[in-house]
Formats: C-alpha cells, sequence, structure tokens
C-alpha cells in the first residue's frame, strides 16, 4: 500500500517493506535501502542509499521533524482515507482561515449574519500590521471563534459559515 | 560590591532577556524576582526566579506593560530594585516615575534622559547643540509656517520621519521635490495613526546606509566611557537580525572618532545607566540617528568583546557606585557575531510561525541567550524571537566560520525558525566580506528563498518519516524477514 508525505508544499507518494537488514523505501520506481538506529544522545543514525547520516527526529500526530545536515525539515504524513474524503467535499470554503499567528482585532459581523462573498468580516494583526479578512462565498455566519484580543496560531479557524443548504 | 542598597531585583520583563538578567543578579548573590503572564507561566525565567507573581492582562502584552501592576508586584515580594530590560516599560518615563516615587530602584536612566531621547526631535537637537554630527534636516516644530520650504532645502534624497517614531513606523523616502508635500501628508497621517503625534521632520538620506551604534556606560558620579561599536545592518523590516562587533567597515580611526563622540553625547546629557548611542553611516561620514536608554538586545556581542557583564555594570550603576576605572581600561579583544533566532518563515516574507519545541539542543562552546526550553509552545503572543547565539572568534573569518557551526548545530525541532537561512545569509560573498548595508535582504532576495531540495536530502527525510510513522512501519514489521529476503530475491 502506497503512503504520502506532505513537505512545503509538495506531496509524496512512497512505500515501505522489510529488507533482509533493515527497510525498502519504496519511491516510485526505485528502491532505496533504509535504516535508523537510535542513539544514547536522542540523535539517531540514518543510513540510506551506503550513506550514514546523525539526524534529530521528533514527532506530534502525524507531523514529523526532522534535523538533517544543519536545517530543520517538517513532514506530514498523510492518511489515505482523509486524503481521499479531502478531495471529494472540498470544504475549504466553510470557513475564514488564519494566514498567519496573530490576534483578533475587530469583528465586523456575528454570529446569525448573513454574508456575501469578499465582505469584510474580521481584522487580525500580525507583526504590527493590520490585515482584514473576507468571507470565502456567500453564507450565513455560524460561528465566531476567537474574542478580540485573542491570539491563534496559523491556519486556525476564525469564523465558520453554515454549510450549504442547512 | 558587598554593601547593594538593595537585596532583591524583580525583572519586569520575560523571555531571553529575562533570563539574561537574573542570571548575573543571582550570581551577585542577591535575589532574583519576575512578574509574569499566564502564557509565561512554564517559561524558563519563571522556573529560575527565586520569587514569580503572576500578573494579569486584557492580552499578555498588556500585563507586562502594566505599570502599577508591577510596581505592586514588587512591593509584595520586597523588591528594592526593577529592571525593565528591553521593550515593554524600559523607555518609558511615566513608570521609571513611578517606580522612584514607591521608593524602588529603576535600573536605567533619570526620567528627564528618558524623555529627552525619546523625542527624537528634541534629540536631535540636543546633539546638534553640542556640536555632534547630525543629518542635514529640516524640523517642523522649529517653525511649522516654513517647514515645507525648509525641507525644499535639505539635498535630495529625503527621508520623511514622524517626530514621535521608531522602529521604521511612518517613515517615507522622497526622490523627487514633486511629491514631496503628497508625501509629507502620508507620513503625518501615518504618525498620528501610529504615534498619535502627526509632528514630522525631515532629514538628508544616506542610500544603502550601514547602522552603527556604540555601547556607552555612565554613573551618577559623572563618569562615562564607551565600549566600542557594533554593526547591525542586516535588517528585515527594520529590524536587526545579525550584529557584530568590531564593524567591519571602520577603520581605526573613524571606529574612534565614532566612540568618542557616542561617549560625549553621553557625558553631556549626564547619562545613567547602559545606552546606545546609534549612528547612520555611509560615503564615509556619520550622523547621530538616536539614543536608546536601555540594555539593547544585542549588548552580549559588546560584552564578549570587552569582558563586561553589562546587566552588573547596570546595578552596579543603579546602587551609585562609581564605574571605578576610564576609557583607557576598555579593551577590544577578538569578534563577536550575534544571530537572532525567530521563529518565523524567510521564504514567506518572514511570517512568524508557531509551534511545540519537541528537541531543543544548543551548539556546544556558544553563548546562547534563550528564554525558551524543550516541551514549550511557541505561540504568537509575543515577540517571534526565541533566542540568540553568539559566536566569538579571533578576528571576523573565525568567527564566521565558528558561526556556521554553531547555526548547524542548533536544533529546534516543531517550529519553523530561522537559522538555515541565517547559514545561508553568512556563506553570501557580500557578508562576507563585510559589505552589507540595511537594504541589503531586500536587495538580495534569494538568501531568503528556500533553495531546492536535493534529491538525496529528500530520499533521507522521507526515509526518516517512513521509519517513525507507525502506519508505515507497522505493516511492513507484519512481513516476517524470510519472506522480505525472499521478495529482494524475486525482485
Amino acid at each position: 500500500m502506497f503512503h504520502a508525505f506532505k513537505l512545503d508544499d509538495n506531496e509524496y507518494d512512497l512505500g515501505l517493506s522489510r529488507a533482509a537488514q533493515g527497510y525498502r523505501l519504496h519511491l516510485g520506481d526505485k528502491t532505496v535501502p533504509v535504516e535508523l538506529h537510535p542513539q544514547d544522545d536522542g540523535s539517531a543514525l540514518l543510513h540510506i542509499d551506503g550513506v550514514r547520516r546523525r539526524v534529530f527526529i521528533a514527532t506530534r500526530g502525524d507531523d514529523v521533524f526532522v534535523h538533517l545536515d544543519g536545517a530543520a525539515y517538517h513532514l506530514r504524513y498523510e492518511h489515505p482515507l482523509a486524503r481521499l474524503s479531502h478531495q471529494a467535499h472540498g470544504s475549504a470554503d466553510d470557513s475564514v482561515r488564519a494566514p498567519m499567528p496573530g490576534s483578533v482585532v475587530a469583528h465586523h459581523v456575528k454570529a446569525g449574519d448573513s454574508v456575501s462573498r469578499d465582505q469584510s468580516v474580521l481584522v487580525i494583526e500580525s507583526m504590527k500590521m493590520e490585515t482584514t479578512l473576507v468571507a470565502p462565498r456567500d453564507g450565513v455566519v455560524a460561528e465566531i471563534v476567537y474574542a478580540v484580543g485573542q491570539t491563534f496560531e496559523r491556519d486556525a479557524v476564525l469564523l465558520a459559515l453554515a454549510p450549504v443548504g442547512e | 560590591m558587598n554593601n547593594w542598597p538593595f537585596r532583591s531585583v524583580l525583572v519586569a520583563n520575560r523571555g531571553e532577556i529575562a533570563v539574561r538578567i537574573l542570571r548575573t543578579v543571582q550570581s551577585l548573590g542577591l535575589e532574583g524576582a519576575i512578574v509574569y503572564h499566564a502564557a509565561d507561566r512554564d517559561s524558563k525565567a519563571v522556573r529560575m526566579a527565586d520569587k514569580a507573581v503572576e500578573i494579569t492582562g486584557k492580552t499578555p502584552v498588556g500585563a507586562y506593560l502594566d505599570g502599577a501592576q508591577i510596581i505592586d508586584a514588587a512591593r509584595r515580594v520586597g523588591a528594592g530594585a526593577i529592571h525593565p530590560g528591553y521593550g515593554f516599560l524600559s523607555e518609558n518615563a511615566e513608570f521609571a516615575r513611578a517606580v522612584a516615587a514607591a521608593g524602588i530602584v529603576f535600573v536605567g536612566p533619570t526620567p528627564e534622559q528618558i524623555e529627552l531621547m525619546g523625542d527624537k526631535v528634541r534629540a536631535r537637537a540636543f546633539v546638534a547643540d553640542g556640536g555632534f554630527p547630525v543629518a542635514p534636516s529640516a524640523i517642523e516644530d522649529d517653525d511649522p509656517a516654513t517647514f515645507v520650504e525648509r525641507a525644499r532645502q535639505v539635498p535630495l534624497p529625503l527621508l520623511i520621519k514622524p517626530a514621535a517614531g521608531g522602529g521604521g513606523k511612518g517613515m517615507r523616502i522622497v526622490r523627487s521635490l514633486d511629491v514631496l508635500e503628497a508625501e509629507i501628508e502620508r507620513a503625518r497621517s501615518e504618525g498620528q495613526r501610529y504615534f498619535g503625534d502627526g509632528r514630522l521632520y525631515v532629514e538628508c538620506y544616506v542610500e544603502n546606509p550601514r547602522h552603527i551604534e556604540v555601547q556607552v556606560l555612565g554613573d551618577t558620579h559623572g563618569n562615562v566611557v564607551h565600549l566600542y561599536e557594533r554593526e547591525c545592518s542586516v535588517q528585515r523590516r527594520f529590524q536587526k537580525i545579525v550584529e557584530e562587533t568590531p564593524s567591519p567597515a571602520l577603520s581605526a580611526e573613524l571606529r574612534r572618532e565614532i566612540c568618542e563622540t557616542a561617549a560625549g553625547i553621553a557625558r553631556k546629557a549626564g547619562y545613567r545607566n547602559a545606552g546606545t548611542v546609534e549612528f547612520i553611516f555611509g560615503n564615509g561620514v556619520f550622523y547621530f540617528l538616536e539614543m536608546n536608554t536601555r540594555l539593547q538586545v544585542e549588548h552580549p556581542v559588546t560584552e564578549v568583546i570587552t569582558g563586561k557583564d553589562l546587566v552588573h555594570e547596570q546595578l552596579r550603576i543603579a546602587a551609585g557606585e562609581a564605574l571605578g576605572y576610564g576609557q583607557e581600561d576598555v579593551r577590544s579583544e577578538g569578534h563577536a557575531i550575534e544571530f537572532r533566532i525567530y521563529a518565523e518563515d524567510p521564504a514567506r516574507g518572514f511570517t512568524p510561525t508557531t509551534g511545540p519545541v519537541l528537541t531543543l539542543r544548543e551548539p556546544a562552546d556558544t553563548r546562547v541567550d534563550s528564554g525558551i526550553s524543550q516541551g514549550q509552545e511557541v505561540t504568537a503572543a509575543f515577540d517571534p524571537m526565541l533566542a540568540k547565539l553568539i559566536v566569538a572568534g579571533r578576528d571576523r573569518a573565525d568567527a564566521i566560520a565558528r558561526a556556521e557551526r554553531a547555526l548547524a548545530d542548533y536544533v529546534l525541532l516543531g517550529c519553523r525558525t530561522n537559522t538555515a537561512f541565517l547559514r545561508r545569509l553568512i556563506q553570501h560573498p557580500a557578508f562576507v566580506a563585510g559589505d552589507v548595508h540595511t537594504g541589503f535582504l531586500d536587495a538580495n532576495p534569494a538568501i531568503a528563498a528556500e533553495p531546492e531540495l536535493k534529491v538525496d536530502t529528500l530520499h533521507a527525510l522521507l526515509g526518516a518519516g517512513a521509519l517513525v510513522t507507525r502506519s508505515l512501519r507497522d505493516p511492513a514489521d507484519l512481513v516476517p524477514s524470510l519472506h522480505a529476503a525472499i521478495g529482494d530475491w524475486s525482485n
């Protein structure tokens, strides 16, 4: 079965199987031998394609963070089922998400209000700059998640629209 | 010093600078207290402090700006002095006054000195009055009726600045007199919006300027020394990210001149405390920019080359002690560079990032001033600076070589930082040559861009990812290795 990791904006399909020693990584038509040996100091030795490198790896949920050759990377495991359902529904239009971390400066609408596409709904502040966020489509505001002054992370849902047809 | 007039010092700050101040306070045998907002409850500084008092606010930042609450906390823990760090209340004259009125020592200058240097127009006039160099300029307050007329006499290009400004806000560059009046109006409305003050001044703008500043120390007995310069020309959005000393731009003669000028300005102000006089340097000349009346973020590079602990000096001065040494006793040895490690994504316009600190490993043999610890969460509530990495070398080339290693060995997993970007920056030929200016990063956007991933790096990342993800590894382990071996043959 094939799985996928997201790295920055790209998605990579891969598979993994056991080898006599270690594992084999299947990438398209390529097969790469790979082994990982955790060390006492918290690092790990990664043998891949005949080269040994020292890495640091941390995980949280489906996120994998790797420090390799002096740089840190963030991989995200994409569940095969979640990917399928995401493609089928495409629910991005039902919410306003935070383009960057920040705090809420003002609400221009409240729950229950009807809004039209591109109408300004929230003002947020990040990096000492104010940004106005707009409704992604016509609809009714179901919920405003953060009060004025509250802080949020990137990609947090700030405002939800009621699903169409309800 | 054994006879401190205070036994306990309250730090009215957070993050790395709170840790930095507590380190010196405690090493002197004094008690280190701190105030904190709930968002910082588990922070390194709060855990380190001998006493900690929670303060509240509408926002976390608001709590650290609430002078009355902080003074009340100082009373409750019996602190005889308050160290404001940088930012927050460090340059707030009203706070300094209120602290003194409460019978507590403010580790900083007098309220009058804060006010003088906080008003950019007054500070400039004060400096010019002493015969020190300021850029050719026109100041609105001198005679508002003739402001535009006088602005036209200043050599082009011009820089319009709000009188109450700071941090690059509301500044506008004018290259043609045709747009002068329109730009003045725009700068006025920005000044009004950001600072509640629409007064302006115009000065001759130095193209591709370098930012060079000088550390000074003044005591209550009228002694002033300088601790040499720092160059802080590598900036993004008018914020410094790399600072070093000595400056690669100055000849020995210019170095002496700029340092003596700074000391002269501090002497004229009767300055008390650690302070920094900032200059714009270009085309072989320097002009006074402003004076910061507090400890600077980048003070550690000065500590490295002079061997002085600036927080210790601040505390001694606040306690009324004389410096006890003269200019000839202050030596500069070797080269130091500081890197500000930010939770931000350089490739996405330096936007802040957030996330958990899952793994934190600091490089060996390198000073790291840090406010974070493994297990904590980086949030959007505060400034995104996480830590500072300070490298020391025999000379600049040696320091850069050590920085390369230290940046590569700084491991922080869970929240994206700018360390890979900093490594690309110090490998850039212009940086290596010491040939940078404040617009350097804007002029070289390729440094901030994410380089293309090499194939072997990608394979290594995917291999590491696959082997620590159970959804991949568990099914693979279900196939006994004997079958796997057969699989090898049949391939």
